[in-house]
């Protein structure tokens, strides 16, 4: 989750008292995100996804004003007359705008409305995609505003330009534009802002260069776009909450979507009841109704106490509370999780080893009483390795819909292309090589749920100047007979084995394995210079 | 004095007879064809030899005739004596040598004796027999070079680390389970109340499979109760999210958290179960670039811990317990967020000499997951970072060596203690 560079002063400012760095960190971290670094001027701050009212400086200072018991503003809104006409574009349908007024500008305010922008188009906005926000100067807006689709070609001077061009210009060479270009241009008409005097924002790319924001500024006017019409009225909640932080006056814009009126931002308070009970018993504690209405005012909440109740005012900034269990937590936060005396409840239970990783274990034991090294593969790898180059023809494997790489892109079915790969890597050292592996390998079942199984297999390689059959097979030998499994071994050619050199390794009459010489062209495959003998089994019915 | 021991020959012919003696049996009932002699009796050519050497039988046309059948067999009865260690008459010793059926053992003693005085590199057997170890000088060896390395058989140093925490877990109780790395969207992320358009639900995030896309949730009133919970919160008391994308919830995908096991175990488990403890260490996948801090699979380890009456102050119990177990001196703990956990919790550990590290996470099921599941009573969830873990024991800082393919460092690297 994001990861947030402020200023120190800015938010000791904000908070109007004198903190240490320790305080200030320990504070942060007793209310959920976790600091990183305090350096002379900043302060690094992860945070989590669930509280984004957090990630702009305000929000965090406001935070920090709670938790110390330092009274906050009473966020207010008022009417504004300004009006905004939304015409249909499927692929960005919502939008959503403020006005706000008495704006101070400075450095630190400058810097906070950058952040987070930056942050918010980050995390919630998902790049943009779902959600993008444009600050302009207020006072450089004529009337009629309108949001509409318009074709490539028509008119913007982006910001930090003087010069006018074409929207579909602006993709091909503005930097922001080549970066989020791709959000709209497979679309025939693109979203703009306009008024009576031009285009002053194309979202999601760039705002126009005659409302940008400067330090005269006293006015703002802020627009949303964005395909999540939750979502974008959220990110404008967390906003304007932030602003009215700073002492600016909020406003509200009526949005009109083909006749019907919507007035945002929406800022309702809702309430939540807690049950006394559910809360005491959730947290292992006893504390009376007053105390956690005192706990929640340093979470944020204007709480009232009821009869075995709690009456919870959740602010409209905070869209993580969807269940009273989520302001418990906050109790808990604020009575402070080092309070908590940790207890270790009486339940009686019969710890046990699956059986496969029982088995497994006894297996290791055995093997590297052989003299054998234990290796461990990736799952993950590609059927050139798992066949191809063991001159296998290919077979069904789970393969990955959107791998990271042609390396990693599907599931072994078979231990010994990794063993290939690993001897390989390995021909300075020192030989005999004697390694082995016990681990999952995934098969396809049309039987299970999820239409794959994994299957526990072992491998076991030698590799020497001279090696033969012979030498592998008595491993094999010797594993079976300790393990009391009777066998027969069936002659078979493999094309990963030397003609007359493999056998299948026949349990109850079914094959579970193969064991032989590797054959020289497999071992050219794999630019392998030494002889290797090796055989695969598969242990999940042992 | 020298001893003598049967051939393999010699010892054979002890068992079935000589060839010649054979050859003579047979003839007694009258004169063979050399062709049926042939057949019937054993290494014929020997006996036929032999036979006619000693004038036991004669060439007659075509036929083999008796015609002076011996009394006894000398070599038979030598052959038995030499075989009990008696001793022999020289004329019959030289037969049998010449015959190749006995072989003289050189007698290890006029050897051993020969050393006497002498500087010896090894103590054998033959001299501490002979007792002429007290008659030699032992070569003295330079004893402060160090052996001549020979690679041990060892379990690779990661699963060394993991089979060491599954014993204390299942030391404390708690069962271990497993689950397939192919799964459900529905286990991995939906039945967790993770919402449909969560951040870490992206194809950047989770992979999915191609071949086969989409698997099956048998239990449909199971499904019924999570879409319903998603949509508006069902009867946890939760507003729920406002939408659930069901296509979503069919995929197939590898799993991102071992938690889809935990849903899965707890939608199976009845009331007769509880009090019940689990814990799984495996495999989950997503799609990072390798490097020093990132592998394309890593482990989870996590279990539960289901029972009436359980709270928040039983989790940070099991926490420290846990914490003290891999032997933690110290823990603090620190507010987090699950999208499946309400509280939630993080937990810093001390241990000696190393300084504290974040261990791992845990919280209490939200209603959301538990009650749509068919559990009424509180589940504690905990996670340890093991591969974290494994780095600090094994004293490396790059998370690659927890899949080293180094045989070099893999033979050098001392055992987990």
């Amino acid at each position: 989750m994001p990861t947030v560079t402020y200023d120190k002063q800015d938010l000791l400012n904000l908070v109007g008292r004198k903190l240490s760095d320790e305080k200030l960190e320990e504070i942060i971290n007793s209310i959920k995100p976790n600091v990183e670094k305090i350096t002379k001027n900043d302060i690094v701050v992860e945070h989590t996804a669930d509280r984004p009212d957090l990630f702009g400086i305000e929000g965090l200072a406001r935070a920090i004003k709670e938790y110390l018991g330092i009274k906050t503003k009473k966020f207010s809104i008022k009417k504004s007359n300004v009006k905004v006409k939304c015409s249909k574009i499927d692929y960005r349908p919502y939008i959503a705008c403020a006005v706000v007024r008495n704006v101070k500008l400075n450095d630190y305010f400058i810097k906070s409305l950058m952040n987070i922008q930056e942050v918010l188009h980050e995390t919630f906005g998902k790049k943009r995609k779902k959600v993008a926000i444009g600050i302009h100067d207020f006072d450089k807006i004529g009337h009629s505003i309108k949001y509409v689709g318009m074709k490539p070609e028509t008119k913007i001077v982006p910001l930090g330009s003087r010069k006018e061009m074409s929207l579909k210009e602006v993709l091909e060479k503005n930097p922001k534009g080549k970066e989020y270009g791709h959000l709209v241009s497979s679309h025939k008409l693109w979203p703009i802002y306009i008024d009576s005097k031009g285009v002053f924002s194309f979202p999601p790319i760039i705002n126009s260069d005659r409302t940008k924001v400067t330090d005269k500024t006293k006015n703002l006017f802020v627009e949303l776009t964005g395909t999540d019409k939750k979502a974008v009225l959220q990110t404008l909640n967390i906003i304007v909450s932030n602003l009215a932080e700073r002492n600016c006056k909020i406003e509200t814009v009526q949005v009109s979507y083909d006749g019907k009126k919507e007035i945002t931002p929406v800022v309702k308070e809702e309430t939540m009841d807690v049950s006394l009970e559910d809360a005491n018993k959730l947290l292992g504690i006893s504390l009376n109704e007053k105390k956690i209405v005192e706990l929640l005012g340093k979470m944020g909440y204007d709480a009232k106490a009821g009869k075995n109740k709690i009456t919870v005012n959740v602010p409209f900034y905070r869209s993580d509370i969807l269940h009273p269990v989520d302001i418990i937590e906050d109790i808990a936060i604020a009575y402070g999780y080092n309070n908590f005396e940790p207890e270790l409840p009486k339940v009686a239970t019969i710890g046990k080893a699956h059986e496969t990783e029982k088995l497994s274990s006894r297996i290791r034991n055995l093997i590297t009483g052989l003299g054998f090294q234990e290796i461990s593969r990736y799952v993950l790898t590609n059927t050139e390795k798992q066949f191809e180059k063991m001159r296998n023809k290919k077979e069904d494997v789970i393969e990955l819909e959107n791998p990271v790489s042609k390396e990693y892109s599907c599931m072994r079915k078979y231990l010994l292309p990794g063993f290939m790969e690993f001897i390989f890597s390995n021909m300075h050292h020192d030989y005999p090589q004697k390694i082995f592996e016990i681990g999952d390998v995934v098969r396809l079942d049309s039987k299970s749920e999820v239409g794959a199984r994994n299957e526990r297999k072992l491998c076991c390689s030698i590799s020497d100047t001279k090696v033969s059959y012979e030498d592998i097979s008595s491993v094999l030998d010797s594993f079976m007979k300790t393990f009391g499994i009777s066998y027969m071994l069936k002659a078979v050619d493999h094309p990963s084995f030397i003609e007359g050199r493999s056998a299948e390794i026949l349990v109850n009459g079914k094959e579970v394995g193969i064991v032989g010489e590797i054959n020289p062209h497999v071992l050219t495959n794999w630019k392998i210079e030494m002889p290797v003998a090796a055989f695969e089994i598969s242990v999940d019915e042992f | 004095m020298a001893r003598y021991v049967l051939t393999r020959e010699g010892e054979h012919y002890l068992k079935t007879g000589l060839p010649e003696k054979n050859l003579v049996d047979v003839l007694k009932a009258g004169p063979l064809t050399l062709k049926e002699a042939e057949r019937r009796v054993e290494h014929f050519n020997v006996a036929l030899l032999w036979a006619k050497k000693k004038g036991w039988v004669d060439l007659k046309f075509d036929n083999l005739v008796l015609i002076r059948p011996p009394h006894s067999v000398m070599e038979q009865d030598a052959l038995r004596k030499v075989e009990s260690g008696e001793e022999l008459a020289p004329e019959i010793l030289d037969n049998l040598l010449q015959r190749k059926l006995i072989e003289k053992v050189i007698s290890e003693l006029e050897e051993v004796k020969k050393m006497a005085g002498k500087e010896v590199l090894h103590l054998t057997k033959d001299l501490i027999k002979t007792g002429v170890w007290q008659q030699v000088r032992f070569k003295h060896y330079d004893v402060t070079i160090p052996g001549k390395r020979v690679h041990v058989g060892k379990t690779y140093p990661y699963k060394a680390v993991i089979d060491d925490v599954r014993e204390k877990l299942i030391g404390l109780g708690f069962v271990e389970e497993k689950s397939p790395y192919v799964e459900l969207n529905f286990w991995n992320a939906d039945a967790l109340f993770m919402p449909s358009d969560h951040p870490a639900r992206g194809i950047h995030d989770i992979y999915s499979i191609k071949k086969p896309k989409h698997g099956k949730v048998l239990d449909k009133n199971l499904w019924n109760r999570v879409k319903a919970t998603h949509e508006n919160g069902w009867k946890t008391g939760s507003k729920g999210w406002g939408f659930w994308d069901a296509e979503l919830a069919k995929t197939l995908i590898l799993r991102s958290q071992t938690t889809a096991l935990s849903a899965r175990i707890l939608s199976k488990l009845k009331k007769e179960d509880v009090p019940y403890k689990m814990f799984i260490i495996d495999k989950v996948f997503r799609p990072d670039v390798l490097d020093a801090k990132h592998l394309v699979e890593f482990d989870q380890c996590e279990g539960i811990v289901v029972d009436e009456g359980l709270s928040f102050k039983h989790l940070l119990g099991y926490m420290k317990e846990i914490a003290i177990m891999l032997g933690a001196e110290n823990i603090k703990f620190k507010p987090s967020y699950f999208p499946f956990t309400e509280p939630s919790v993080e937990a810093y550990v001390k241990f000696p000499k190393l300084g504290w590290m974040e261990i791992g996470g845990a919280g209490i099921f939200r209603p959301e997951v538990t009650k749509p599941l068919g559990v009424d009573v509180p589940v504690l969830a905990w996670g340890i970072g093991i591969g974290r873990l494994a780095m600090m024991k094994l004293g490396v800082s790059d998370i690659r060596y927890l899949y080293s393919d180094n045989l070099g460092w893999l033979r050098n690297k001392e055992v987990i203690r």
